[in-house]
């Protein structure tokens, strides 16, 4: 996991007028499994269709293993794109749609018929050779699609929401499918999704994107715990945003109560917004806890229960898996480490959105 | 009795359909010539047909520019959509928008402004501009028929083409090709008979000598259709039937799909065989009846200068004659058809095709010499112009005054046909026209200057009279005729008196002729009043190309053994003496129907132009008896 594979230089682009890409610098390593994530109209889709050529970026460079390509057409790419809606080819056979590439590279026809074969065991639909695509279902077309892209060797794989017009049991199973495609081709995958959920599941890291913007870049793990901005916090899993003031080191005040904290460096009385995921929130007894609130809503969520609490004069989202009755006056305790601080937003596309999807 | 209705109601509604074609196919079949009569079963017309080679010459240019302008058409079309297609929101819309004009409108329009256009753009008239003409208009139907496809086209399976290393060219060819294949073959198919249909179009960008099927069947009409065209139609009916029952009857969709799941070496897929029944069978057929079509149209064509244009009425040349002239003078004739004078007048006033020889008659000459456009004859280029009688020089100076412009070519009078076993009195006056015992067994001709002719005639007038006391006369005339008569028509004259319709009609003598052949019962009288008698004569226009060729033409016309040959095949009298003498049969030789003596013409008179604000006037008379 060292070597830049891809190299995104400064790269801009505008339709019309708008400005989807603003200044883009993003790398791209070996092997990696890289999501790109945001909501509709982030960017995100736009950065993987100039990786594959689709599209030209207004200025800046994309670099592919050393070589500047920005300019070069797509059937010239040593990549393969794996469509949203698959984009099979309707009057071709599966057969036929899987050799595409290979015959188009002039391979022989013993090759291009073992390759079939390879392809078709490895996405789970051996036997299919012969099959038109309108008779299979959304999932198997979707792993077609997939076959069709990897025979030809790629050294990455675009996935542009391959998973989108999926339902949600198939979804998931084709995620873990997805992993297993990933280790056994040992290739790099270059993901796009607007499912924050798919985004942690698969992903070895992830790029936070808003408005053309990179808004962090991160493990899953740091993405989740560790939102760098309000935007990234409210866009990953549920969070409580709430204006504060740092103190001073390892010391936060939110809503007149002093919250110990492990976070340094943002020097003294200093505005700040403070993430707090709802899981982390302990419900105490009232004196227990550093606020103390009332339980205004309670709604039952399977693995856990989802409550709102009144406290301090903001409406906490708390998830626990023990029910407190509405009504109930509650303290509320977080673990230092569990509170995340983070800068007030410098500009627009650091703000905290309500996201539809 | 619900079932009953509704089967019964269902069945008039095919009858409705179907009768005119059936009755075409039946009288395609019908060894007479006339509609009226069955006359026993033949295929004589459908030999004929493929004899004709005027017919299969009109065939194989039709086939020959449907193809052409199909096939440039469509990849003309097929390329504006992919472009129309990739354009932004708005310049698309408006570019469709643009597209849409062109169908929607008149294609008298756009057969005027293409004839402008290539007028403008100093074209000749001819093969090349009707196919340019008919590229033209298809190429919206293509675009439009091209578009939906394009629009159902998955964006991304052309970048995923794109994406397995085809070239755009190849992707397109691959794959987006494909999908978008069956709106260019029904493009294709649409412009084909689009083309194959069209006659207002062609009719305005044709030129000289180049005839497609439908400006040839236009043009039969003046004579009433021949059988032949009965066997043609009945032809491309039948074509167009056989090729729709294989595209209807092709397997199914999805029959094809269950059938192709058995996971046995199918290489087509069901797709692709619809494509085979649906369209490519039928393609292949039609390329075959096209193949056919030009094996038997196929003629060597000549092209070179030393040619004559003729222009001449539908019908009105014996063709062994034309072949004859361009045997003996190694001069090509160039040959091509009008139907009325005024659709013959405006192309020569125009210029649009330069005309050497035209055979207007007696009135359109005078309007002609009027507006200047026709050259004097040089006499000394045409000797055998001594063959025609004094009497029709004389009669020509109504028109042409010192016959400096023109040479009679044909003539006739107009009279009243009788069957003899309905009409028992003498018949040697209009005034039985207007016998009341005839009511309903009357025919008068639908056209102004004929019935006013009768009218003015019986009044004691000139035919040509332009007294407004004395045209109200007549129309009251006509007006009080109105109730007797069967109908007002002009082919249908023939037909009616032959099957006994009717008991009297008014006719041309040539027809009256011909009348006379199949019903021996019927005869033909001149009344005394006098009628009118014509001339249809051979001027050359100012702006002949070819002059001299031009007079040759007349002198060979003028050849005893050539006019003969021209009478026999026309049946329209013939002013020329020396070929009256060779004719055999003493009856028609000294028929008094096609060569009555000069005491039957005393009364008679020419039509004479008689400007268009006269024109107007009996135009709106005779309106008024239509109407009243």
């Amino acid at each position: 996991m060292s070597y830049k594979l891809i190299n995104l230089e400064n790269i801009t682009k505008s339709y019309e007028g708008q400005r989807v890409l603003d200044n883009l610098n993003l790398y791209i390593r070996e092997n990696e499994f890289l999501t790109l994530l945001g909501p509709s109209g982030c960017g995100k889709t736009t950065t993987l269709r100039i990786i594959g050529g689709f599209e030209s970026p207004d200025s800046g460079r994309v670099i592919f293993d050393g070589q500047d390509i920005t300019n070069l057409a797509p059937n010239k790419r040593q990549l393969n794109t794996v469509f949203q809606k698959y984009a099979l080819f309707t009057h071709m056979s599966i057969a036929e749609n899987i050799a595409f590439g290979l015959k188009i590279k002039g391979k022989s026809q013993e090759y291009i018929k073992d390759k079939i074969k390879y392809a078709l065991k490895l996405v789970n639909l051996e036997g299919y050779e012969h099959r038109s695509p309108a008779s299979l279902s959304g999932g198997q077309q979707q792993r077609i699609a997939i076959a069709r892209a990897i025979v030809n060797e790629p050294k990455v794989l675009l996935l542009d929401e391959p998973l989108g017009a999926l339902d949600l049991k198939l979804r998931q199973d084709m995620q873990y499918e997805l992993i297993r495609l990933k280790n056994e081709l040992g290739i790099t995958f270059i993901y796009v999704t607007h499912d924050q959920e798919e985004a942690l599941t698969m992903s070895d890291t992830i790029v936070v994107m808003n408005q053309g913007y990179i808004q962090q870049i991160g493990t899953p793990e740091d993405i989740y715990n560790e939102p760098q901005n309000a935007f990234v916090a409210d866009f990953i899993g549920d969070s409580n945003i709430i204006d504060g003031v740092m103190l001073e080191d390892r010391l936060v005040k939110i809503l007149g109560a002093k919250f110990p904290c492990v976070d340094t460096g943002f020097g003294r009385n200093k505005p700040v917004d403070v993430v707090i995921r709802p899981e982390d929130i302990d419900l105490v007894k009232p004196k227990k806890g550093i606020i103390t609130g009332r339980v205004t809503n309670l709604i039952f969520r399977g693995v856990h229960y989802e409550m709102d609490v009144e406290a301090g004069g903001y409406t906490w989202l708390v998830h626990s898996t023990d029910m407190v009755p509405v009504g109930e006056e509650v303290g509320i305790w977080v673990d230092p480490f569990d509170i995340q601080i983070m800068n007030k937003p410098e500009s627009v596309h650091e703000e905290a959105v309500s996201v539809e999807e | 009795m619900k079932k009953f209705i509704q089967r019964f109601y269902m069945g008039l509604i095919f009858l409705f359909l179907y009768a005119p074609i059936v009755t075409l196919l039946v009288l395609s079949f019908n060894s007479s010539k006339t509609r009226a009569k069955w006359g026993g079963f033949t295929g004589q017309w459908y030999v004929s047909l493929f004899q004709n080679t005027e017919i299969m010459q009109a065939l194989y240019n039709t086939l020959l520019i449907a193809v052409l302008a199909a096939l440039i058409a469509t990849v003309i079309g097929t390329m504006g959509a992919l472009g129309i297609n990739h354009m932004r929101r708005r310049s698309r819309a408006f570019f469709n928008g643009l597209n849409n004009v062109p169908i929607l409108n008149g294609e008298i329009v756009i057969g005027i402004s293409l004839m402008l256009l290539f007028l403008a753009c100093r074209m000749t008239l001819g093969f090349t501009t009707i196919l340019l003409a008919h590229i033209t208009f298809c190429i919206p139907y293509v675009i439009l028929s091209v578009m939906p496809k394009l629009k159902q086209v998955n964006k991304s399976t052309y970048e995923a083409a794109l994406d397995l290393g085809a070239s755009p060219i190849r992707a397109f060819f691959l794959v987006v090709f494909p999908d978008i294949l069956p709106g260019v073959l029904s493009g294709f198919l649409m412009a084909f008979t689009l083309s194959l249909d069209d006659f207002i179009i062609t009719y305005f960008t044709k030129g000289p000598g180049v005839d497609t099927l439908s400006t040839k069947i236009y043009s039969e009409v003046r004579k009433g259709i021949k059988p032949e065209m009965y066997a043609l139609s009945t032809l491309m009916f039948v074509t167009v039937l056989a090729l729709l029952l294989i595209v209807n009857l092709s397997p199914s969709e999805e029959k094809l799909l269950q059938g192709s799941g058995n996971g046995k070496k199918n290489l087509l897929s069901p797709r692709r065989r619809r494509l085979i029944f649906g369209r490519v069978i039928p393609a292949a057929l039609a390329a075959v009846i096209l193949v056919g079509g030009f094996y038997y149209g196929s003629k060597t064509r000549l092209d070179s200068d030393n040619q004559v244009i003729v222009y001449n009425w539908g019908e009105y040349i014996d063709p062994e004659v034309l072949d004859l002239f361009e045997e003996e003078t190694g001069i090509q004739v160039v040959y091509e058809e009008f139907e009325t004078n005024e659709m013959m007048y405006p192309k020569i006033k125009a210029g649009a095709v330069a005309y050497d020889v035209v055979c207007p008659s007696d009135y359109m000459i005078s309007k002609m010499i009027d507006n200047d456009l026709l050259a004097p004859l040089n006499w000394d280029n045409i000797p055998n112009a001594s063959n025609i009688g004094d009497m029709y020089y004389r009669t020509s100076q109504q028109f042409d005054p010192g016959n400096l412009y023109s040479v009679p070519y044909c003539w006739g009078t107009v009279g009243i046909l009788y069957n003899k076993t309905m009409v028992d009195e003498p018949v040697d006056s209009w005034e039985i026209l207007w016998e009341s015992k005839y009511r309903d067994s009357i025919l008068m001709q639908d056209s102004v200057r004929d019935s006013f002719g009768v009218a003015l005639k019986y009044l004691g007038h000139s035919l040509n009279s332009t007294n407004i006391k004395e045209l109200t006369d007549a129309q009251q005339l006509l007006i009080t005729q109105k109730p007797l008569v069967q109908a007002y028509v002009i082919d249908q004259v023939r037909d009616k008196m032959i099957s006994g319709e009717a008991a009297l009609g008014v006719i041309y003598s040539g027809e009256a002729i011909y009348t006379q052949r199949e019903n021996p019962d019927l005869e033909y009288v001149i009344p005394k009043e006098g009628s009118n008698v014509w001339i249809d004569s051979w001027v050359i226009p100012k702006n002949a190309p070819h002059q001299e060729n031009a007079e040759a033409f007349i002198n060979f016309l003028c050849r005893p053994d050539i006019a003969l040959m021209n009478f026999e095949y026309i049946t329209y009298s013939t002013p020329n003496e020396a070929a009256r003498e060779l004719i055999q049969d003493e009856d028609i030789r000294d028929s008094h129907i096609a060569f009555p003596d000069e005491a039957e013409l005393a009364n008679c008179e020419t039509f004479t132009y008689l400007g268009s604000q006269v024109d107007a006037t009996y135009n709106d008379l005779w309106k008024k008896v239509k109407s009243s």
